[in-house]
């Protein structure tokens, strides 16, 4: 075991893009831990689409072996953060596995929304903050302004900040030596009961699920019969030891202040889930650590195949992918319009994007996905309060004595000229003006109470489009409040199809369902016979729209050349009907159904 | 009983011949042609289309040619002279047979009595006449080289020239007409009492000058056109013509024999630049390069596009997409022999068609589009192509 004084715990933060996974690649090359030749870019975000995407899914960690300038050699943990406001919970608890915080400021862009929500999630968990500016190698750059914006409005000194540049490798090394120096050494007993805290883990297909754990008072070893406080799962350890760069390495044991990982034949991360501690049956320790929360989906969406026949495919690949996701939720669910399928549930639009893009990715599937909505809580007239999850259950208007939805907090960043906008933003999405701070002499940050519905409808495109790029936006929910609402349905040559429903406030019904109407019209190929397009509340029709039949569909002229040519358009035409889901008469393409979850409100 | 009583009957056979050239670009077209006056080029070609013929005459020992089609570019512009080489050169090496159709493809600039006299002489019996519009103003806006005058009066000397088959070949959906314009270019054409028309819509193809400025043309909306067809089909049929295609419309039973083997399976050799095949069970289109064309010919080189042989699957497909187009339509019986599948879930598909008046059957029972099924046949073949495609091969006819 390593001495609690050589340990330093520590995580990097950030906003996206400002450095964070590039500044990690680093650190592992400067402490020798990426062999060159497997080096890619971005060891840390291993995931295809992590890469791709530029931001960080998972949690990983890493120990690197640092040899300071005291001449000592130190055990340094780097815990790699999620980089996005769906996976708030999952920071948290990585924070809580550290005792410093690297925060990562781009010198050009300075201090952005998630660089504070991060850090008061860093300052909340107690940790020792550290300033880094980076992207000094940018013309741009104004590491003197940023420094200063630093302190103005996060309040933590940043003179000393390192200036460095994470991709040409400048000033790397007073990094590494800043979290030798300024993060604290952890703290624990190692003689005392086993307290771990799980801070991710992951399913492997040979050993079973990887805890990813910090242990903050005792020790554990192979053999050790292990109890999650939460979950009350039981197991026996088979293995701990440290992660490195290329892979695990067993040890011994692990003892309070180290970080590693345990496995013990664990079926399914259900059973380990983020924030739980983990004690020993024999010894256990008196309460659990601080922070725990079951992980609640907040959105939640159809999913269907769009071949009807590969529902199973879908099961199976949902299975597969919630052994290594905790937080999705998914259960059966049957739409007439769609057949069988799954009402998955995320952590937010991101989350749902990401598990959609692997499915289809990774899995090979084609699918429909309907409109996302939040959980809405509803008091029947007989007194059941009742969790709505889908429009599917949503009461009879004549049932329903009160309607609740979810509420967050919002804080949104932006330079000051576009405060105009961003206020017409949040007021269209029914936003509660709270207040709003300059944090210097060009940035405000603006302070939200909002329906969280509003949020996941393309919030954060509008927001970017109307700042030019330049807003940011972090959110937290803060409960449910009455409000009032109406489940609409959409008609297609007159027949309900369910799948398309969506509860919404009642005041912005009118509006939507015109533009739903118009369009499915868009989307909608033209059929033999006219297909009235309507939308209703409670069997009243509010918008409608007719999709004419289709008059003109015809190769004018076809001789010997054509024929190749004109043979593979038709052929493309047919394939374009196979993915048709058909609705009584009416046959809809699936990117209507896409269509009809981007409203774009310009 | 004599065993043999005669040789087994030649297969038939149509040849075209592209002739890239013309007097200038219309601003629609796609067709590959070249405004070149280079005699390298003119005289180039004529020498690789003549060894072209030579060639594939060697192959073709077993085939009787019964139609010859010269389309362009402008067959007309290129000259006599030329057109009656090729077609000297194709009765030296293939069969053609003494009742061939011989069509050329004509545009009124370039219409000649000598060219019309030359031509009648070396056995053409068939010209096809771009007319296009009746409005001096349109053809201007689609860089036609020609008036309206100028066609009517090509049209006369062609009937004057002894030719007793004269095709004219009109456009509708043209930007800025509307139904009633194009009714008058009808009702114009018709006096000139001609043996055939086509009509097609124009489409804005890519690469063309118009798909440029495809957004400011002011072309008429798709409901329009679909009146502008439907008036087509109205006023011809009330003038004694009957429709034999999507596009053709004929008196007399004069269809165009060359392009029906285009949409009825038969067989046809194409010659220059950008000319397709369908011979011998493959399909094959020449590479859209005149000088490509002269080299590969002169050196043996590749001068192939694209060669697909086309399985029996595949040929059913085509069988539905082509012969829909035309009269003939399709068969129970005929489709279930030539290609061993389920004509049934066909059926269905054109009894659901015919509630929409799409789709009806003739008196023996061959199913074939409506007016109405023509206009939208993209929509009903794409369905017959979806239906083909969940059947399985039958075990038994």
């Amino acid at each position: 075991m390593t001495e609690l004084s050589k340990i330093r715990n520590f995580s990097i933060i950030a906003h996206i893009d400002h450095g964070k996974s590039t500044l990690a690649d680093r650190l592992l090359e400067s402490c020798n831990a990426i062999d060159q030749r497997i080096r890619a870019e971005q060891l840390l975000d291993s995931m295809e689409l992590e890469r791709e995407r530029g931001i960080t899914i998972k949690a990983t960690a890493v120990t690197l072996h640092y040899t300071a300038d005291d001449g000592e050699t130190y055990a340094l943990n780097l815990i790699d953060t999620p980089g996005h406001v769906d996976f708030n919970y999952e920071v948290s608890r990585s924070l809580a596995a550290c005792e410093g915080a690297v925060l990562v400021v781009d010198a050009s862009q300075g201090v952005e929304a998630q660089t504070l929500a991060n850090t008061y999630l860093a300052i909340d968990a107690g940790l020792e903050v550290l300033p880094v500016i980076n992207k000094i190698d940018l013309p741009s750059a104004r590491p003197a302004e940023v420094k200063a914006e630093v302190e103005d409005i996060i309040g933590i000194p940043a003179e000393d900040a390192p200036e460095i540049s994470a991709k040409n490798g400048i000033n790397i090394h007073s990094v590494l030596e800043m979290i030798v120096k300024d993060v604290p050494a952890p703290t624990g007993d190692r003689e005392a009961p086993l307290q771990a805290l799980i801070f991710d883990s992951q399913y492997d297909s040979y050993r079973g699920v990887i805890v990813y754990t910090r242990i903050k008072q005792g020790t554990v070893k192979p053999g050790m019969d292990i109890k999650m406080m939460a979950t009350g799962a039981v197991y026996k350890v088979v293995e701990v030891g440290t992660m490195t760069p290329t892979g695990l390495c067993p040890l011994d044991e692990l003892g309070a202040g180290e970080v590693g990982y345990i496995t013990a034949s664990i079926k399914t991360v259900a059973d380990t889930q983020v924030g739980d501690t983990i004690t020993t049956v024999e010894n256990p320790a008196s309460e659990p650590l601080p922070g725990y929360r079951a992980v609640q989906p907040m959105v939640f969406s159809g999913v269907y195949p769009a071949d009807g026949a590969k529902y199973q495919d879908l099961r199976d690949a949902l299975e597969k992918l919630k052994l290594n996701d905790a937080s999705m939720s998914y259960e059966m669910e049957s739409s007439i319009a769609l057949g069988f399928g799954f009402r998955c549930g995320f952590l937010g639009l991101l989350h749902m994007e990401i598990i959609q893009e692997r499915l289809e990715r990774e899995y090979n599937l084609d699918l429909i996905t309907t409109a996302p909505n939040v959980v809405y809580r509803v008091t029947k007239t007989n007194g059941e309060v009742m969790m709505v999850y889908t429009p599917l259950d949503y009461p009879d208007p004549m049932e329903i004595q009160l309607a609740e939805e979810p509420y967050a907090k919002v804080n949104l960043i932006a330079p000051q000229e576009y405060v105009g906008n961003i206020m017409d933003l949040c007021q269209q999405r029914r936003g509660e003006f709270k207040d709003m701070v300059y944090l210097d002499a060009s940035r405000v940050e603006l302070h939200y109470e909002m329906p969280l519905n509003e949020i996941i409808y393309d919030f954060f495109d509008a927001l970017k489009s109307r700042t030019r790029g330049y807003g940011s936006l972090d959110y937290e929910l803060i409960g449910y409040r009455p409000s009032k609402l109406v489940k609409l349905d959409i008609l297609l040559n007159g027949d309900i199809v369910d799948a398309l429903s969506f509860i919404l406030f009642a005041d912005n019904a009118y509006p939507r369902a015109r533009k739903i109407c118009e369009k499915l019209k868009e989307n909608i190929p033209r059929a033999q016979f006219e297909i009235p397009v309507q939308a209703a509340i409670g069997g009243k029709i509010i918008a409608r729209e007719t999709i004419k039949a289709l008059r003109k569909d015809v190769l004018a002229k076809c001789y010997g050349g054509d024929i190749t040519r004109k043979k593979k358009l038709l052929e493309k035409q047919k394939e374009g009907k196979k993915r048709m889901r058909t609705f009584g008469t009416v046959s809809v393409p699936s990117e209507a159904f896409m269509a009809v979850l981007k409203l774009d409100e310009d | 009983m004599p065993i043999l009583t005669k040789r087994p009957n030649k297969r038939p056979l149509g040849l075209y011949i592209h002739v890239p050239f013309c007097r200038s670009k219309c601003q629609y077209c796609d067709f590959y042609s070249t405004c070149t006056k280079e005699d390298k080029l003119i005289d180039g070609y004529l020498d690789a289309v003549c060894d072209h013929i030579k060639e594939a005459g060697e192959l073709a020992p077993n085939y009787k040619v019964d139609t010859v089609y010269f389309g362009g570019g402008t067959p007309s512009y290129f000259g006599a002279d030329g057109l009656a080489v090729i077609m000297t050169t194709i009765r030296r090496n293939f069969d053609v047979d003494n009742n061939a159709e011989i069509t050329f493809e004509a545009n009124p600039d370039s219409v000649s009595d000598r060219l019309l006299h030359r031509l009648r002489a070396e056995g053409f019996n068939r010209v096809s006449l771009g007319v296009q519009s009746d409005d001096d103003e349109m053809l201007k806006k689609l860089g036609r080289p020609h008036t309206y005058a100028q066609a009517v009066a090509a049209y006369h000397k062609i009937r004057k020239a002894g030719f007793r088959n004269i095709s004219i070949d009109l456009m509708y959906g043209l930007p800025g007409q509307d139904l009633q314009d194009w009714q008058e270019t009808l009702d114009n054409v018709l006096r000139l009492n001609p043996e055939h028309i086509s009509c097609y819509a124009l489409k804005i193809e890519e690469g063309t000058p118009f798909a440029q400025c495809k957004d400011i043309l002011n072309l008429p909306d798709d409901e329009t056109q679909a009146d502008m067809y439907l008036a087509a089909v109205e006023t011809l049929r009330g003038r004694g013509f009957r429709q034999y295609e999507i596009s053709n419309f004929c008196r007399k039973g004069l269809v165009s024999k060359h392009n029906m083997k285009y949409w009825t399976g038969g067989e046809y050799l194409g010659f220059g630049p950008s000319a397709s095949s369908d011979f011998a069970g493959k399909r094959y289109t020449l590479k859209r390069d005149l000088q490509a064309y002269i080299a590969g010919i002169r050196e043996g080189g590749d001068i192939m596009e694209d060669i697909q042989e086309i399985p029996l699957r595949e040929r059913a497909g085509e069988y539905l997409m082509l012969r829909l187009r035309t009269n003939v339509g399709i068969d129970a019986q005929e489709y279930e022999k030539m290609f061993l599948l389920p004509f049934a879930p066909l059926e269905d598909v054109l009894e659901q068609r015919r509630r929409f008046f799409h789709a009806t059957q003739t008196d023996t029972g061959r199913w074939v589009l409506t007016p109405k099924g023509y206009l939208v046949s993209n929509d009903i073949i794409t369905d017959l192509l979806l239906a083909q495609d969940g059947s399985s091969p039958l075990k038994r006819i």
